[in-house]
């Protein structure tokens, strides 16, 4: 069985449509299929050029590039070294470049301890009997537990010492569970890594957001690059994507200097405000703002996740990129794969594929919807909960509850969404630039702009006040 | 048609429904390289369930035993072995 993608002859990213001369068009070179260019990157010239290329590149985009291009180019000059120097990189982001940010250093390093030890011990556990009651159901019984701590710590008083480490520890491990999801997920497997191997994975040194870029260890290491040509091939893929999100870098300035600077059109936040206060903006600009927003949500990810991936790929994982054409979308569900993947990933390995691999089996279509709603929906709704746990803190639990109605909406309307765009007959596209491509991805930017109307994780106004924006859209006052 | 020629078939049907006519070979990498998603997955494991009487709920499933022509073959044989 193949343990990795064959960089030679894999597009190595979502296959793109076929199309003519312009589709095949690109705006940087497809450096890495130049044979003299992957020569050139595996000498030691080369390496150091890429890495300096890289390092300013970081710049540009406002990381701090020091103690990430040392680490990487550690990876680049140890790569048989690469897994344990992941894990050692990754500690020292956790623990020594962010020290003196941490507001009380020792308690917060020793918060991130237990979290990792528990982390430890559930993983230890799941490898040691895979096949017990507990191993079967390792994720479930994991995220149920941490959802019963949520429960007990918001319900536990604060005053006391143990109140507040309790619930400053739910808080830290809000931001570990989906990291440590994935490593029982690989324990599972027989072919599973040691655990020091996967600590690499927790809060990867290349950068994250709470949903783990590049999953967990076992994708790594299904990803990682096995020869010097491969790894070559796989950091100049990393360079490329840094130079493409410093290229949208600069096109999100002139973005936001036109569309929220010179032309005026308010923030999405602004029109909500507005709406709220009963002098709501005309309705097209209620459409501009809305729109503006659905695009520059698209910029800033790209740009994110374009940055996150590109290290990644420089420390030798040809891992698939964040963001990738989500404008080609010619369905809703394409459009969810291609706009935020690793999130995407993360609700269907936690979520869409257990529920449907165990439930409704005779029935397709029901056992489809299901596994689409327990993803989008109900796994949805957890994460961004989990996400943003300190609402529980300010307002407590009842209230942050009830302040998630409108993401709770949004989770239904999008779980509807996707299920009604799978259920619907694929077939191929109709032939035609405009009912084959144009049409299609505008209804799709158009079904994702209404939902955006409910997707904004602010939770400043009710259910209600979102209808009323709604409304507006099409001219209604409610 | 035999099982292996059935399955090249619909993998073929399924990249063709994304837009990619690419040659793919016994071993080429079809899930980890992006070139298929999730969605197939969903079919080629209700394929597997349907024609080849795998119970992944009994197995365990990871994207990397569908990924390619070779290791669907060598789950399918993994599968009737244990049977």
């Amino acid at each position: 069985m193949p343990t990795t993608p064959e960089l030679s002859t894999t597009p190595g990213e979502l296959s793109p449509p076929s199309g003519g001369r312009l589709a095949n068009f690109r705006l940087i070179p497809r450096i890495e299929t130049y044979s003299a260019v992957v020569s050139f990157a595996q000498t030691l010239p080369g390496k150091l050029a890429l890495l300096a290329v890289f390092a300013l590149g970081l710049a540009y985009n406002h990381r701090p590039w020091g103690p990430l291009v040392f680490c990487l180019a550690l990876i680049t000059f140890l790569p048989d070294r690469r897994r344990i120097l992941l894990t050692v990189s990754t500690l020292v982001f956790t623990f020594l470049v962010p020290w003196s940010g941490f507001s009380n250093p020792l308690y917060v390093a020793t918060l991130i301890c237990l979290t990792i030890l528990l982390g430890a011990l559930l993983f230890w556990s799941v490898a040691r009997w895979p096949r017990s009651w507990y191993g079967r159901r390792a994720v479930l019984l994991f995220l149920s537990g941490f959802a019963a701590l949520v429960v007990f710590a918001a319900k536990t008083p604060r005053d006391a010492w143990f109140g507040r480490l309790l619930w400053d520890f739910t808080i830290m491990l809000s931001t570990y569970i989906w990291f440590i999801g994935y490593s029982l997920l690989d324990a599972k497997t027989a072919s599973h890594d040691a655990f020091k191997l996967q600590l690499g994975s927790y809060r990867p040194f290349w950068g994250s957001t709470d949903t783990p870029f590049a999953k967990g260890a076992s994708y790594l290491r299904r990803i990682e690059a096995r020869s010097p040509e491969q790894l070559a091939v796989t950091r100049l893929k990393g360079v490329k994507l840094l130079a493409w999100a410093s290229l949208i870098s600069f096109f999100s300035d002139i973005y936001q200097h036109y569309v929220y600077g010179s032309f005026r059109i308010p923030t999405y936040s602004q029109a909500l405000s507005l709406s709220a206060s009963h002098v709501p903006p005309p309705w097209y600009l209620c459409w501009a703002s809305l729109i503006a927003n659905f695009f520059g949500g698209i910029i800033s990810l790209s740009i994110l996740g374009h940055t996150i991936i590109a290290c990644c790929r420089m420390a030798g994982f040809n891992a698939l990129r964040n963001t990738y054409r989500p404008l080609s979308s010619r369905t809703v569900a394409e459009f969810f794969n291609r706009y935020y993947f690793y999130f995407k990933e993360l609700l269907v390995d936690f979520f869409f594929y257990p529920t449907f691999l165990r439930y409704f089996k005779k029935h397709y279509k029901l056992r489809l919807v299901a596994s689409i709603f327990a993803a989008a929906c109900f796994g949805n709704a957890f994460y961004h909960f989990s996400r943003d746990l300190n609402l529980v803190h300010s307002v407590g639990l009842a209230r942050a509850l009830q302040g998630f109605q409108v993401y709770l909406f949004y989770c239904f309307a999008l779980a509807t969404a996707i299920s009604i765009s799978q259920l619907r007959r694929r077939g191929p596209a109709p032939s035609g630039f405009i009912r084959g491509q144009l049409l299609p991805s505008f209804c799709v930017v158009f079904v994702y702009c209404l939902l955006d109307v409910f997707g904004a994780t602010e939770r400043n106004y009710p259910l209600v006040e979102h209808f009323r924006f709604f409304a507006r859209l099409f001219n209604l006052n409610m | 048609m035999d099982g292996v020629e059935e399955i090249r078939v619909f993998l073929k049907k399924l990249l063709a429904l994304r837009a990619d006519r690419q040659p793919f070979s016994d071993q080429s990498s079809l899930f980890l390289s992006g070139r298929l998603g999730s969605v197939d997955a969903v079919e080629v494991v209700v394929l597997l369930e349907e024609k080849f009487g795998i119970d992944f709920t009994e197995t365990g499933f990871d994207q990397v035993q569908i990924d390619s022509i070779d290791a669907i073959q060598s789950l399918i044989r993994t599968a009737n072995v244990s049977k």
